[in-house]
């Protein structure tokens, strides 16, 4: 149950709080379900809705996304299209008003598919920590998350050149469900051979997989069907059973996605 | 952590309440406005039954501390019909048999609204889209998403006219004040 809300009016004040032993609350459409859902312990939050940390600057190519601004505020700006079909794809647009973008960094999978996205164009995040701010890679706060009572404020990354970016999600609905796959991919295609490609898997295993593998088979090749098969097969995926799919599933129809990704058939 | 004092702009109206920590909106709206049309189904963000306009955004109800909302303005489906002249929306929910059981109907319909405020012209795709949070089991969907088309086509209709709804109008201008804020670019606050 929550015992308090804390709405700071800064990302340091919002630090304090944590650091203090209170848990962020971004769009809470994560924690609540859990707090509506058990009888678990009492929580103290602190809101990030008001601590300034919600808007999107572009500067040239670099964007920057506050934490807290909404994959409804992602949706709506017409210079982030080329995550639009990422972002539409989950949840529905009542959870989307609320769901924040920094949020979507640390929910389990088979969801986080914002975060696929954002770690295919290797985006970089802000984090507020004892010793001040920091810079952090996302690919390793991913992989080893982010101490307790730490802040992640914004999240800044590349803008990738028209037709370089890819995403795709397989999901036993169209709308609004967890992913079974989810593909995201930055690939450039020089002269007909794969030049710079960062290819990030979701729904096939417990956390986000940077697939290294597939991306060796890529860089240089032709990109043609058989090499897409290969490039399939050359990571180790450890798929998982829930209620969207059996972890046979997930394995079954990985080279089925990975190429409707990066081949569009 | 006591209880605090949290204002809305409800359904137009400035309301204040006293709220606990826990409190969401949902149980706000219901067990003390006594407004409860938005329905507490799953209580996990999945049913949509307690969707309400959120600063004109749809919004699951049921995960939001009602505390974060301080400030905010709130509609609920109460908060639509004019007296007992129902809006475009119900009343083609109402002409195209698009309730049943009517769990679902008020989070239905301000998912529509929302999406109409937005969207005049909506297509039968950006219908499905914008009701893919709320779940009927009793229609099957298609008489709903065609009393949202048939929605839009009499508000087009009504503007053609020259028709004057002040709500509807009220709520479209909220929804472009509070679009051109989200956009807003960081404040150098936040910049850390």
């Amino acid at each position: 149950m929550l015992i308090s809300v804390e709405m700071p009016d800064s990302a340091e004040a919002a630090h304090a709080s944590l650091q203090a032993g209170a848990v962020p609350l971004g769009g809470g459409t994560h924690l609540l379900t859990r707090m509506n859902d058990e009888a678990g312990p009492d929580l103290r939050v602190v809101s990030l809705r008001k601590a300034g940390l919600r808007g999107i600057d572009v500067d040239g190519d670099t964007v920057t996304l506050g934490a807290a601004t909404t994959l409804a505020d992602l949706e709506d700006d017409p210079r982030l299209g080329y995550l639009a079909g990422c972002v539409r794809s989950i949840a529905s647009p009542p959870v989307r008003t609320l769901a924040t973008v920094a949020g979507n960094l640390f929910v389990p999978q088979p969801y986080g598919d914002l975060a696929a996205a954002l770690l295919a164009l290797d985006a970089e995040l802000d984090v507020l920590g004892t010793a001040g701010l920091r810079r952090e890679r996302l690919e390793r706060v991913v992989a080893d998350g982010l101490p307790e009572g730490e802040l992640v404020t914004r999240i800044r990354f590349t803008a990738p050149a028209p037709g370089t970016f890819r995403f795709h999600k397989a999901s036993r609905r169209r709308l609004n469900s967890g992913s079974i796959v989810t593909v995201a991919a930055r690939l450039t295609v020089e002269d007909g051979l794969v030049g710079d490609v960062r290819l990030v898997l979701g729904g096939l295993s417990r956390r986000l997989l940077r697939a290294a593998g597939a991306e060796r088979v890529l860089r240089g090749a032709p990109l043609t069907a058989e090499v897409v098969a290969e490039a399939a097969g050359a990571d180790v995926i450890e798929p998982f059973d829930d209620a969207y799919a059996s972890a046979w599933y997930r394995a079954r129809v990985y080279p089925v996605h990975l190429r409707r990704a990066l081949l569009g058939a | 952590m006591p209880s605090t004092i949290v204002t809305l702009k409800l359904n137009g109206t400035e309301r204040e309440l006293i709220a606990r920590p826990s409190t969401t909106l949902l149980s706000a709206l219901r067990d003390t406005f006594g407004l409860t049309g938005a329905k507490r189904g799953c209580a996990q963000g999945g049913c949509g039954s307690c969707t309400v306009l959120l600063d004109g955004r749809p919004a699951v109800s049921c995960l939001i501390p009602v505390v974060t909302v301080d400030g905010c303005a709130v509609e609920t489906v109460e908060g639509l019909a004019d007296g007992d002249r129902l809006d475009d929306v119900q009343q083609a929910f109402v002409d195209h048999f698009a309730t049943q059981c009517g769990f679902c109907t008020p989070g239905m319909i301000m998912s529509a609204t929302a999406l109409l405020n937005r969207e005049p012209a909506p297509t039968r795709q950006d219908v499905t889209e914008a009701i893919c949070g709320n779940v009927c089991r009793c229609t099957g969907y298609e008489p709903i998403v065609t009393a949202v088309l048939s929605a839009a086509e009499s508000r087009r209709d009504g503007a053609a006219e020259g028709r004057h709804d002040s709500a509807a109008e009220r709520r479209h201008d909220g929804a472009g004040e509070r679009h051109r804020d989200a956009a807003a670019p960081l404040s150098g606050k936040a910049a850390g």
